[in-house]
C-alpha cells in the first residue's frame, strides 16, 4: 500500500481524511484511485483537461513528479506521496 | 475564526519587519478544532518568489517587494514537522509592506491550489515605513472567488 496524504484545506472534500493508503503502482493511478473515493476532490486537484492544476504540486518522497515520470511515476508499497499547494501572492 | 498565540502573533511581527521592505511568507502550525483554528506556532520560510507561476501581468520575477512564493518544498518540510508534533498547518502568513492588512487579487490568485473554506486562514501582517502596523486574517471562500475576513483573537 501507498500512502497519499491530503493538505489541511483538501481535507474537506476527503470526508476529513488526512491521509488515504491504496495498493497501486503508480502516482496516476493513486490519484485516480483518491478521486474515486471522493469526487469532489477532483476539481480541486485536476483541470478541466484532466491535468494536475498550476498551483497543486504532488511529491514522492521528496521529489516532484514534474521532474520523475509526472503521473506513471512508480510507487511502492510503504512509500508516501504528498499533495502540496504552492501559494504565491503579493501587493 | 483564529486563535494565534501571542507567540505566533509575535514571530509573525518580527519577521515581517525584519525582510521590510520585502514581503515575507510563512505558515502557521496548530490544531483545527470545528470552525475554529489554533495558531499556536508561526514558522517563518523564505520568500523564494523569482516568478514560478503567474499573477498578474505586472510580475517583476526580481521584486520580492510585491510578491511572495512559498516553495512547496517548504510546505512540504512543515507539514512532516507539523504531523510529527501531531499538529496541522492551519494557515499561512505574508506581509504587505506600505499596504494594508487585505488581500489583493494577486494574493486571490497564488491561493488556489490551497482549498480554501474555513480550515485554512491567510493572515496578512501590514507593514508601516519598518514597523509592524494591522494584522487581518480571511478566508478563501465561494470556490476561490473571494476573500472574506474572519475574527482574529491573540492570546
Amino acid at each position: 500500500m501507498a500512502t497519499i496524504t491530503i493538505p489541511t484545506a483538501l481535507r474537506q472534500y476527503a470526508a476529513g481524511n488526512s491521509s488515504v493508503s491504496l495498493d497501486v503502482e503508480t502516482v496516476g493511478a493513486l490519484l485516480r484511485g483518491l478521486v474515486e473515493q471522493h469526487p469532489t476532490l477532483g476539481r480541486h486537484l485536476f483541470s478541466e483537461q484532466g491535468k494536475l492544476r498550476n498551483f497543486v504540486n504532488v511529491y514522492v518522497g521528496d521529489e516532484d513528479i514534474r521532474y520523475l515520470e509526472g503521473e506513471a511515476t512508480p510507487v511502492s508499497s510503504g512509500d508516501t506521496v504528498s499533495i502540496i499547494p504552492a501559494i504565491a501572492g503579493g501587493i | 475564526m483564529l486563535k494565534l498565540s501571542s507567540d505566533a502573533a509575535e514571530t509573525i511581527v518580527r519577521h515581517a519587519e525584519s525582510t521590510y521592505p520585502d514581503e515575507c511568507v510563512g505558515l502557521l502550525l496548530g490544531q483545527i478544532a470545528g470552525e475554529a483554528k489554533i495558531g499556536l506556532r508561526a514558522l517563518p520560510l523564505e520568500n523564494r518568489w523569482a516568478g514560478q507561476v503567474s499573477l498578474a501581468e505586472t510580475d517583476n520575477a526580481e521584486s520580492r517587494r510585491d510578491r511572495f512564493y512559498l516553495d512547496p518544498r517548504d510546505y512540504l518540510r512543515a507539514d512532516r514537522e507539523a504531523r510529527a508534533a501531531g499538529m496541522d498547518i492551519v494557515g499561512c502568513y505574508h506581509s504587505h509592506p506600505d499596504y494594508p492588512a487585505t488581500p489583493s487579487e494577486r494574493d486571490r490568485v497564488g491561493a488556489q491550489g490551497v482549498g480554501g473554506g474555513t480550515s485554512f486562514a491567510f493572515v496578512i501582517q501590514s507593514v508601516r515605513d519598518g514597523q509592524a502596523a494591522e494584522v487581518a486574517s480571511w478566508l478563501l471562500l465561494d470556490e476561490g472567488a473571494r476573500f472574506a475576513q474572519e475574527e482574529l483573537i491573540i492570546a
